[in-house]
């Protein structure tokens, strides 16, 4: 009946995002190919994402 | 010796190479955009290329032009009647409004009134695709509501900026008022040119001296 629910993974730490955090999804900045997810903490403490696509490297 | 101060002097004044068609980077230089301040934060270390002898943290100039160029293109991607700059800064308003006025964007300066992007009742409510902030700290109240709306958000940091809850930083003097004009000035052309709007070899019609917030003397009516 219920289906395995798929989260989606932080870019910077790897680890899956609760749909209850305060998360950000947003295209790579520089070549808007990447959907890049940052959740809560990698955010409040500026940890850097890399794209998989171009190597961008923010934030 | 003497040679590497030349090329220190040089560096400093900047050469008559034209990063755009109407703009040399002397002229650039000339703006203080790369000028930060003699505290430099770890989120920052990686943006400043040199500091002077009097203790300024001086920003890499090929950073701040590439990174605009990138937002740039990231708001021509994006819905950009959805995007919001921020200004608490007083020196913010005249560059974020010209920038608007010429791309589309909504303007939002001076107080930002808690709630624009968190209740849906307030109504002024608006629902930002992505948010751009001039000053980290004069703009925290914008930050921190679009970081729980869950809006990406590009900020402008000095090198004294912390930048949590931003997701993606353009270096640069955040402080001067050339300097802003300057970077709102590169932003509208980046973003003109990503939309098609303008052709990479045409020139802007306004100039940065458009873009600057005046100054009223004392005196003057």
């Amino acid at each position: 009946m219920s289906e395995k629910a798929s989260l989606p993974t932080c870019s910077s730490c790897n680890r899956p995002i609760m749909p209850s955090e305060k998360a950000v999804k947003f295209e790579c900045v520089k070549c808007g190919q990447v959907l890049i997810w940052r959740c809560e903490m990698c955010r409040t403490f500026s940890r850097k994402y890399k794209c998989a696509n171009c190597g961008l490297i923010g934030p | 010796m003497s040679r590497r101060k030349s090329d220190e002097e040089k560096d400093e004044i900047g050469s008559e190479k034209f990063i755009v068609p109407e703009l040399t980077e002397k002229a650039l230089l000339a703006t203080g955009i790369r000028v930060g301040t003699i505290v430099k934060t770890k989120d920052m270390e990686s943006f400043i290329g040199r500091t002077r002898p009097d203790g300024l943290h001086i920003i890499d100039l090929e950073k701040i032009i590439s990174r605009v160029d990138i937002v740039g293109g990231f708001i021509a991607r994006s819905d950009i009647k959805r995007t919001v700059v921020c200004s608490a800064r007083e020196y913010g308003k005249t560059p974020v409004e010209m920038f608007c006025s010429l791309t589309g964007a909504i303007p939002m300066v001076g107080r930002f009134m808690p709630g624009t992007f968190t209740n849906p009742l307030f109504l002024k409510h608006i629902d930002p695709e992505l948010v751009i902030i001039t000053d980290p700290v004069m703009d925290a109240q914008a930050i921190d509501e679009a970081s729980k709306a869950g809006v990406p958000v590009i900020a402008i940091c000095d090198t004294d900026n912390v930048t949590s809850n931003v997701d993606f930083i353009i270096p640069g003097n955040n402080r001067g008022r050339r300097a802003l004009a300057a970077i709102f000035w590169l932003l509208t052309r980046s973003v003109l040119v990503h939309l098609g709007a303008l052709s990479p070899n045409q020139q802007l019609k306004n100039s940065i001296e458009d873009f600057e917030t005046k100054v009223l003397e004392e005196g003057v009516k």
